[in-house]
């Protein structure tokens, strides 16, 4: 009987220590590192530096200042450089700025739709135009190619295209798609009803203009709600993409 | 028997237990990462001679959360003509770039910590024998997503900041000059009958367009200004913004930097929103620097209180009719 008691307890205890070595094992905390080496690439070192001291040369000297056009300074150097826009006289930095860079849709359900949201930043001083376009890489797809196709709104009259935001509220109506609210944005995403998809530059789409100033302020802000809804013929799995956002000022 | 019934009901229990602990602690996390990142100069002229070259530095910040980054440099076209402009995906012309820096070559990746700042020596040559024109470029410096969000459904952003460059190659220093108004004119008309006459109320706002097109080979920045002259003396200048205007293309030409002209949620050049009443000329001098040919439009209108006019004689016949019933 102490015999069988004593296994018992032998039992239990390998159990505890397994139990325990769950914890210890699957609680462990990531490490958010960035992957600093790949086949393309290795990085030696986490830090840059920049080869301060070639900005001079006995030929010529940089200047961030803006110059003028001399016949004489470009007979003689070969060049003239203007940097930064000249009616505001000074170089105003140019930024931009998203708030989150994985947009996870979760775990998609049939005539569910799921959404997601990220807010883009551009900060352009006091003046200057600017703009910001979008594009997909692909649509939504697995690794086993399947795929969530980009939406079309509602469809019939409410269909949607990459340059015309229509009205997607149906949950019987599929896909991939975007709306916009906020600062500079298309005039055609209406409310938070409106949608467009995606260009797909798999397809050799264009990327479409998301956000544009004419005469733009500091800190103009516009918030992408990104939406997706599957059939419930879709699927199962893991529907990822790559959306490219380019900012750029004006000429 | 019972016994062995309940040690099968234990180990059953811990072996849920233990299940449990793989579902909730081998979860994947997702975490936010913010992509912020800051260029200067956001624009570069540059007219150079073939067979030269010379570097530029460019500051660059990230103020988010550490990045892997990638400069390139790729043609722009522009687009329509608000400024917009047009990315190809390829580097094409007689222009060669390349990095001066140590550790940082052009399309390779490197790496900006948070709160860093660095600075991109761009080298730009212009080939022996270049022909001579305009040749427009981005640099981009983009982000390299990782894979970090591989358990759910979603997607990666990928973020890519430009600065543009606009490259004049000419061997004498001379440059093509061909300019042209395309529009000049006031928008908000009194329609009557379907047919717009240059009649505006004085309530309402005067908003004036003017785009130039650019017909030669390269930029050219307008200077002058946009005139109104009244009937009785009134004058009025509003100076107009030097944007470039690039080889072959059109710009709306802005009177003003500090306001955005939107008219019915349109650019304009110029709204005009004093009171005004009587006839009124409008004119336009446009120069493009030294020798160059000086452009000239004009254009007219009258401005009439209508709105109020109207509302006068409602109110005249309102008292009449009053006092008529009254008397």
């Amino acid at each position: 009987m102490n015999m069988k008691k004593q296994i018992n307890k032998s039992k239990y205890l390998i159990f505890l220590i397994i139990f325990n070595f769950s914890f210890l094992t699957f609680n462990l905390k990531s490490i958010f590192a960035l992957n600093m080496e790949s086949p393309r690439f290795k990085i030696e070192s986490a830090s840059t530096t920049s080869a301060a001291g070639n900005k001079q040369s006995a030929n010529y000297k940089l200047s961030d200042t803006i110059g003028q056009t001399a016949a004489g300074e470009f007979s003689s150097t070969g060049y003239i450089v203007k940097a930064g826009f000249q009616y505001l006289h000074s170089i105003i930095p140019f930024s931009f700025s998203i708030s989150n860079t994985n947009i996870s849709l979760g775990n998609l359900l049939p005539n569910t739709p799921s959404t997601q949201q990220i807010v883009l930043t551009v900060n352009f001083g006091g003046a200057g135009q600017y703009q910001v376009t979008v594009a997909e890489q692909t649509p939504l797809k697995t690794l086993f190619n399947q795929i969530i196709p980009d939406t079309s709104c509602n469809g019939g009259s409410e269909t949607c295209t990459e340059s015309m935001a229509k009205i997607w509220n149906s949950n019987n109506a599929y896909g991939f798609g975007y709306n916009m609210a906020g600062d500079d944005i298309p005039g055609d995403f209406i409310s938070a009803d409106y949608f467009r998809p995606f260009p797909d530059l798999s397809s050799s789409e264009n990327p479409v203009i998301i956000m544009s100033s004419n005469n733009v302020g500091k800190n103009r802000q516009a918030t992408m709600t990104f939406k997706a809804n599957i059939s419930p013929v879709q699927p199962a799995g893991s529907y990822q993409t790559i959306i490219s956002f380019i900012a750029t000022p004006t000429f | 028997m019972q016994n062995s019934k309940l040690n099968i009901f234990k180990y059953f229990f811990i072996f849920l237990i233990f299940h449990f602990s793989f579902l909730i602690f081998n979860l994947n996390l997702v975490r936010a990462q913010q992509v912020s990142l800051s260029i200067s100069p956001p624009l570069l002229e540059v007219i150079i001679k073939p067979g030269k070259s010379l570097m530029v530095a460019y500051n660059i910040k990230n103020t988010g959360d550490p990045v892997i980054l990638q400069a390139r440099i790729v043609n722009f076209e522009p687009y329509g003509n608000l400024g917009q402009i047009k990315l190809k995906n390829s580097l094409e012309g007689p222009i060669r770039f390349s990095l001066d820096n140590s550790k940082i070559q052009l399309e390779r990746p490197f790496f900006l910590d948070t709160g860093a700042s660095d600075q991109l020596l761009l080298r730009i040559r212009a080939i022996d024998g270049a022909p001579a024109g305009d040749y427009y470029y981005t640099l981009l410096l983009e982000t390299d997503p990782q894979n970090t969000l591989l358990k759910d459904s979603g997607s990666q952003a990928k973020a890519a900041l430009g600065s543009n460059i606009l490259i004049t190659v000419t061997d004498s220093g001379l440059i093509e000059i061909k300019p042209k108004i395309v529009i000049f004119d006031i928008q908000n008309k009194i329609n009557l009958f379907g047919k717009k006459l240059n009649i505006i109320d004085s309530l309402s706002k005067i908003p004036i367009t003017l785009i130039i097109a650019n017909k030669g080979k390269n930029l050219i920045k307008p200077e002058g200004s946009i005139n109104l002259y009244g009937s009785f003396g009134e004058k009025k200048i509003y100076q107009l913004i030097p944007k470039n205007i690039l080889a072959e293309s059109e710009r709306l030409v802005e009177a003003s930097p500090s306001a955005n002209y939107l008219f019915q949620g349109k650019p304009v050049s110029l709204i005009i929103d004093d009171f005004l009443i009587g006839y009124y000329h409008l004119n336009s001098q446009i120069s493009f620097g030294d020798n160059s040919p000086t452009l000239f439009a004009k254009t007219s209108f009258f401005v009439f209180p209508f709105k109020i006019f109207l509302l006068l004689i409602f109110i005249i016949i309102i008292a009449i009719i009053i006092s008529n019933r009254l008397g």
